[in-house]
C-alpha cells in the first residue's frame, strides 16, 4: 500500500509517495535521491544510517518512512551552511583524516553534530559515549575523536 | 629488495606533507558515489537462494512457482548457467591459485552457499520469491575442521586438487640443517597455537549492478579492489573478450582485503541481466557478508624452536594448517605467504617448515589484512616471550637480539635492507623507559585490586607487493594539460586509504608542479591503465613507483618544450613550484601553463607518459608496545595504550599513514579479544553473522594510540624510500596483548580471541 507523506528535508518541504512498509531509510535513499545516508546493515546495528529528526538522531534504517510524516529531518546532505563552505565537522574530518572509507561518515557526521548541539564542549568520555552506535570500521576511531574534540572549539570560538 | 641506486634526497615540496584529500571532501558532503547509491533506469534487483544444508547434492530445483511470482523476471540455477571451472581469485599471472568452482553447481558445500537467483521488479518481491524455489538435496556428510577433513576416508568436498581435501601440496621450506640446530640448543620450547575466524566486516556490503548494452557489452559496476581481475575472469568465464566488459568501480566503502575475489553473486548478476536484458543491482545483506564474503583464515599451529643459552635461536620446526573452507579463494596464497613469512622475523639459520591448506564445509576463507602472516607471527612472538621468560631475560631484550637485521635472507629470497625492525623495537624500549615499565612496582591500585596491569611487545614485518608469489606490475599514465594542470590515471582502487591522494603528491613533486594541479582518474577499466588491485600494502610502493617514473618523462618533455620556447638548451632550466626557470637567471621563467599553452607559431600541447614498474619486494616493519587491565573477576581484558612503532620507509601522506596504524590496531585488537566468526560444528550453520553478535572494537573501546612512524629503512624500489604500511600493524598487536595479558597475570595463552571466560577459567585452573 502506497501513502503520501509530508516532511520536511533540509529545510526543504518535500512529499514522498512511499510503500508503508518502507523504511526512511530507503525512502530517502531511493524515492527522494539522497544517497549519502548510507545502509551498512538495515537492522539498527551500525548507525551508517543516521539522521536527525526533529532533533533526535535516528537509525533511519529502524523507522518508517510514513512515521516522518510532518516531522523535520536533517542528513548528512543538509550539513553544509553553504555551498561553498563547510561544517566545521566537515571541515575537521578532512584536516584530521576521520574518515577513510567514508562509509560510516555521513552517520557519524550526524550523531556528532547532535553531541555538539547538546554539548558544546564534549569531554573524550562523552564523545567515545556518544558515537558508542557507530561503526567505524577503517580508522580506530582516534581521529574522528580528534576532529570532534577541534570542531568543537572551533564552534565555541566562532560564537564568542 | 631492489638493489637500484641509492635513493635520491631532497628537499620535499609535497611529499611528506598531510595535503587535504578531495576524495575525503565528497565523503564528508555525503556526495561520494559508492556503488550502492546509483540507480538505473529499470533496474531490476536480484537476490540468491541459499542453502540451510552444508554438504549436499541438489537432487532437483523447481524454479516453477518463484518463475511465475508476479514481478519476477528471472530465475537462474545449476540447470541454465553456463558450467565453467575457475578460480575464485583470479591473479593473473600466479601460481597461487585453484580453478575450483562454478557459478552454480548441482552440489552445495557450505551452509549458505548460492544454490539459485531470482531478479525481480523489487528486493521484496524478490526475496518472496526466493521462498518460492523448492530445492531437494541428498545430504552428503560434512566435515568442519581441517583435523576431520584430512583424515583418510572423510568425505571429499571437491574432486580437483591434490586429493585428501587439499586445497595445494604441502608447502614446504628448508633452510639449514634442522636436526644440526636442535643438537646445539640448550633447550626446546614446543607448543601449539591456534587462530580463530575473525571477519573483515568492511562498513560497506558487498554490491554490484550489471548491464549489457546491444552491443553486447557488459558494464560492470562493483564494489571490488580488483577491478581488472574481475574483468579478467567475468570476460574468461562468460566467454567474452576484454573489450566487452567494463569494470566501474568509484568509491568503495572499505575491503581490507576481502574485496578481492570474483564473487559467486558476482557472475549471477551479470547473468540475470543478460537474461532479462535490464540493469541489475545486487546487494548483499549484512548477515550475506558473512555467509557469502571472506573471513581469516582458522588456523593451527605446533611450533617447536631450539635456544641456546645466551638466547641465540638454533632450529625452528613449524607446522602450520589453514582451514581454507569449502573452497580455495586465497587459501594457497595465504598458506604459501604465512609460512614462508615463518623463516624470518626472528633469525635463525634452521627452519624446517610445513603449510597445508583444508577444505572444510564452511563458509569460504580469503584475503584479509596480515594474509596468513598473522597466524604465524602470533606463534612465534609469543613463544620468543616464553623463551625469555625461560632465561630469566627481559623479552624486549631477547627479542632485540633476535630480530631480522640488514643483510638477513626475507621470506622472499632477498637480503634485507636496513635494520628497521632493530630500531623500531630499540625506539620504543627508550621512549617507553621500558626497563623501568617491567620493574615497576606491580602491587594492585587498592581502589581496584581486580585490576592486574600488563604490559607486551609484539613485532613482525611484511612485504610491500605479492612477489614472488605474484610478479607484480604498477602502471601510471601521465598527462599534462594545455593549461599547465596535471591528470594522472590509475587502475588502483580507492578503498579509502588515501593512497590516490599519495599518488598525486608523488606526480605533483616528481614533476614539480602544484599538488592542486594533479587531478585522479580512477575506477574505469576502459580508460586507465592496467593494475593488479589495491591489495598487499603495494599501491605507493607499486603504483607510486610507476607514476614517479611516467612524471619523470613528462617533465623531460615539458623541460624540452619550455627550453624551445625560452630559447635555450633543456639543460640550462629548471622547475619547480610549477615555475620554469633559467638555473642561472631565475628572473626568467614561465609557468608551466605558459610552456604548455600556445605562443606565435606553435600550438598548444598535450604531453602524455606511461610508467611501467615491475618490483620485487620490500619489507616494512613494526613493534607494538602495549598496556592492558585484566579484570580478574569478569575476565575482560581492556587494552588500554598501544605505541605502535612503525618503519615504512618514505612517509608519503603521514594522516593517512597514521590512519592505517590505527584503524589496523582497532581490526588487531578485535581479532586477539572479541572477534570469531563462529561456525556451528554438528551443522555448518553461522552463528553470530550480524554486526552485534560478531563484536568489535567500537568507540568505548578503543585505547589511546601513540602512532611513531620512522624512516629508518628506505627502500630504493619504492618511490624515494617509501614502502607499504596497511598490513603491518594488525600482525603486530595481537602477540603483544598476548605478552602483555601474560605480564598481567602470568598465564600464556596461544589462541585468539582470548575469551573472558578463557581468562577466567585459565585463572581458576592457576589457583588451584
Ligand atoms: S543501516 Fe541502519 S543501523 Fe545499520
Ligand atoms: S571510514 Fe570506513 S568505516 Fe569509518
Amino acid at each position: 500500500m502506497k501513502r503520501i507523506v509530508e516532511l520536511t528535508i533540509n529545510g526543504e518541504p518535500r512529499d514522498m509517495t512511499v510503500d508503508t512498509c518502507r523504511s526512511l531509510l530507503d525512502a530517502l535513499r531511493d524515492d527522494v535521491g539522497l544517497t549519502g545516508t548510507k545502509k551498512g546493515c538495515d537492522v539498527g546495528d551500525c548507525g551508517a544510517c543516521t539522521v536527525i529528526v526533529d532533533g533526535e538522531p535516528v537509525n533511519a534504517c529502524l523507522m518508517l518512512a510514513v512515521e516522518a510524516e510532518g516531522r523535520t529531518v536533517e542528513t548528512v546532505e543538509g550539513l553544509q551552511p553553504g555551498v561553498d563552505t563547510l561544517h566545521p565537522l566537515q571541515d575537521a574530518f578532512m584536516r584530521h583524516g576521520a574518515s577513510q572509507c567514508g562509509f560510516c561518515t555521513p552517520g557519524i557526521l550526524m550523531m556528532a553534530k547532535k553531541l555538539l548541539d547538546d554539548n558544546p564542549r564534549p569531554t573524550n568520555e562523552d564523545i567515545r559515549f556518544g558515537l558508542s552506535g557507530n561503526i567505524c570500521r577503517c580508522t580506530g576511531y582516534t581521529k574522528i575523536f580528534d576532529a570532534i574534540k577541534s570542531a568543537a572549539l572551533e564552534m565555541e570560538a566562532a560564537r564568542s | 629488495m631492489n638493489v637500484t641506486a641509492p635513493i635520491e634526497e631532497r628537499e620535499f615540496k609535497i611529499v611528506g606533507k598531510s595535503v587535504k584529500r578531495d576524495d575525503v571532501l565528497e565523503k564528508v558532503t555525503g556526495e561520494a558515489e559508492y556503488t550502492g547509491d546509483v540507480k538505473l533506469p529499470g533496474m531490476l534487483h536480484g537476490k540468491i537462494k541459499r542453502a540451510a544444508t552444508a554438504h549436499a547434492r541438489i537432487k532437483s530445483i523447481d524454479v516453477s512457482k518463484a518463475l511465475a511470482y508476479p514481478g519476477v523476471k528471472a530465475v537462474l540455477t545449476h540447470e541454465n548457467v553456463p558450467r565453467v571451472l575457475h578460480y575464485g581469485s583470479p591473479h593473473p599471472r600466479s601460481a597461487s591459485c585453484t580453478k575450483d568452482q562454478y557459478i552454480l553447481d548441482d552440489k552445495v558445500r557450505f551452509w549458505g552457499e548460492g544454490v539459485a537467483a531470482v531478479a525481480a521488479i523489487s528486493e521484496e518481491i524478490a526475496d518472496e520469491a526466493l521462498d518460492l524455489i523448492e530445492v531437494e538435496y541428498e545430504p552428503l556428510p560434512a566435515v568442519f575442521e581441517p583435523e576431520d577433513a584430512a583424515q583418510p576416508g572423510a568425505p571429499l568436498i571437491h574432486n580437483v586438487g591434490p586429493g585428501g581435501n587439499l586445497v595445494l601440496d604441502p608447502v614446504r621450506v628448508n633452510r639449514g640443517d634442522i636436526d644440526a640446530g636442535f643438537a646445539q640448543a640448550d633447550f626446546v620450547l614446543e607448543g601449539t597455537f591456534s587462530g580463530g575466524r575473525p571477519h573483515p566486516a568492511y562498513m560497506e556490503p558487498n554490491v554490484c549492478i550489471a548491464d549489457w548494452d546491444g552491443s553486447n557489452k557488459l558494464t560492470f559496476r562493483t564494489s571490488t579492489q580488483t577491478a581488472f581481475m574481475v574483468r579478467g575472469i567475468l570476460a574468461e568465464v562468460l566467454g567474452l573478450p576484454l573489450t566487452k566488459v567494463r569494470v566501474l568501480v568509484d568509491h568503495m566503502g572499505g575491503g581490507f582485503g576481502a574485496k578481492q575475489d570474483c564473487f559467486q553473486h558476482e557472475f549471477l548478476c551479470a547473468l540475470l541481466a543478460k537474461e532479462t536484458r535490464r540493469p541489475v543491482k545486487m546487494e548483499f545483506t549484512r548477515h550475506e557478508t558473512f555467509v557469502a564474503g571472506r573471513s581469516r583464515h582458522p588456523c593451527k599451529v605446533w611450533l617447536k624452536q631450539g635456544f641456546k643459552n645466551d638466547g641465540t635461536l638454533v632450529a625452528r620446526d613449524m607446522k602450520l594448517v589453514y582451514d581454507s573452507g569449502a573452497y580455495g579463494s586465497h587459501g594457497p596464497g595465504v598458506t604459501i605467504v604465512g609460512t614462508n613469512a615463518a623463516t624470518s622475523l626472528y633469525r635463525c639459520e634452521n627452519v624446517r617448515l610445513e603449510g597445508r591448506c583444508v577444505y572444510t564445509n564452511t563458509p569460504i576463507n580469503g584475503a584479509f589484512r596480515g594474509y596468513g602472516v598473522v597466524q604465524s607471527y602470533y606463534a612465534l612472538d609469543i613463544q620468543m616471550d616464553e623463551a625469555a621468560e625461560r632465561l630469566g631475560m627481559d623479552p624486549a631484550e631477547l627479542k632485540l637480539k633476535n630480530v631480522v637485521r640488514a643483510g638477513d635472507i626475507a621470506p622472499s629470497g632477498h637480503p634485507i635492507l636496513g635494520h628497521g625492525l632493530e630500531i623500531c623495537l630499540q625506539h620504543g624500549i627508550d621512549v617507553l623507559d621500558w626497563k623501568k615499565l617491567r620493574n615497576r612496582d606491580r602491587t594492585p591500585d587498592p581502589k581496584h585490586p581486580h585490576i592486574s596491569k600488563g604490559w607486551g611487545i609484539g613485532c613482525e614485518m611484511h612485504g610491500s607487493s605479492a612477489y614472488p608469489g605474484i610478479k607484480e606490475q604498477g602502471n601510471a599514465t601521465v598527462k599534462v594539460n594545455e593549461d599547465g594542470t596535471v591528470t594522472l590515471l590509475t587502475g588502483a582502487a580507492g578503498l579509502g586509504t588515501g593512497a590516490h591522494t599519495a599518488l598525486a603528491q608523488i606526480v605533483a613533486e616528481e614533476l614539480g608542479v602544484r599538488f592542486e594541479d594533479v587531478g585522479i582518474i580512477h575506477g574505469d577499466t576502459d580508460v586507465v591503465p592496467w593494475d593488479i588491485g589495491a591489495f598487499a600494502s603495494h599501491t605507493t610502493y607499486l603504483v607510486g613507483t610507476a607514476a614517479k617514473m611516467a612524471a619523470t618523462k613528462v617533465r623531460g618533455a615539458v623541460l624540452e618544450r619550455a627550453a624551445m620556447k625560452l630559447q635555450v638548451t633543456p639543460g640550462e632550466i629548471d622547475l619547480s613550484e610549477g615555475r620554469i626557470f633559467v638555473t642561472a637567471e631565475p628572473g626568467r621563467f614561465m609557468t608551466v601553463a605558459e610552456a604548455m599553452g600556445p605562443s606565435r607559431g606553435i600550438p598548444a600541447a598535450n604531453i602524455v607518459a606511461n610508467g611501467t614498474y615491475e618490483p620485487t619486494k620490500s619489507y616494512s616493519f613494526a613493534a607494538h608496545f602495549t598496556e592492558v587491565d585484566v579484570d580478574t573477576e569478569t575476565g575482560i581484558v581492556e587494552v588500554k595504550r598501544v605505541i605502535p612503532v612503525h618503519d615504512i620507509g618514505r612517509v608519503i601522506h603521514p594522516i593517512a599513514a597514521q590512519g592505517q596504524i590505527e584503524g589496523g590496531i582497532q581490526q588487531g585488537i578485535g581479532h586477539t579479544l572479541t572477534e570469531d566468526y563462529i561456525i556451528d560444528k554438528k551443522t555448518g550453520r553461522s552463528l553470530n553473522a550480524g554486526l552485534v553478535d560478531y563484536k568489535m572494537p567500537l568507540s568505548m573501546d578503543m585505547p589511546d594510540i601513540e602512532t611513531i612512524i620512522l624512516e629508518a629503512a628506505p627502500d630504493p624500489g619504492g618511490p624515494w624510500g617509501a614502502k607499504g604500511v596497511g598490513e603491518d600493524p594488525i600482525i603486530a598487536i595481537g602477540p603483544a596483548i598476548a605478552n602483555a595479558i601474560h605480564d598481567a597475570i602470568g598465564v600464556r595463552f596461544h589462541h585468539y580471541p582470548i575469551t573472558p571466560e578463557d581468562i577466567l577459567k585459565a585463572l581458576r585452573e592457576k589457583g588451584a
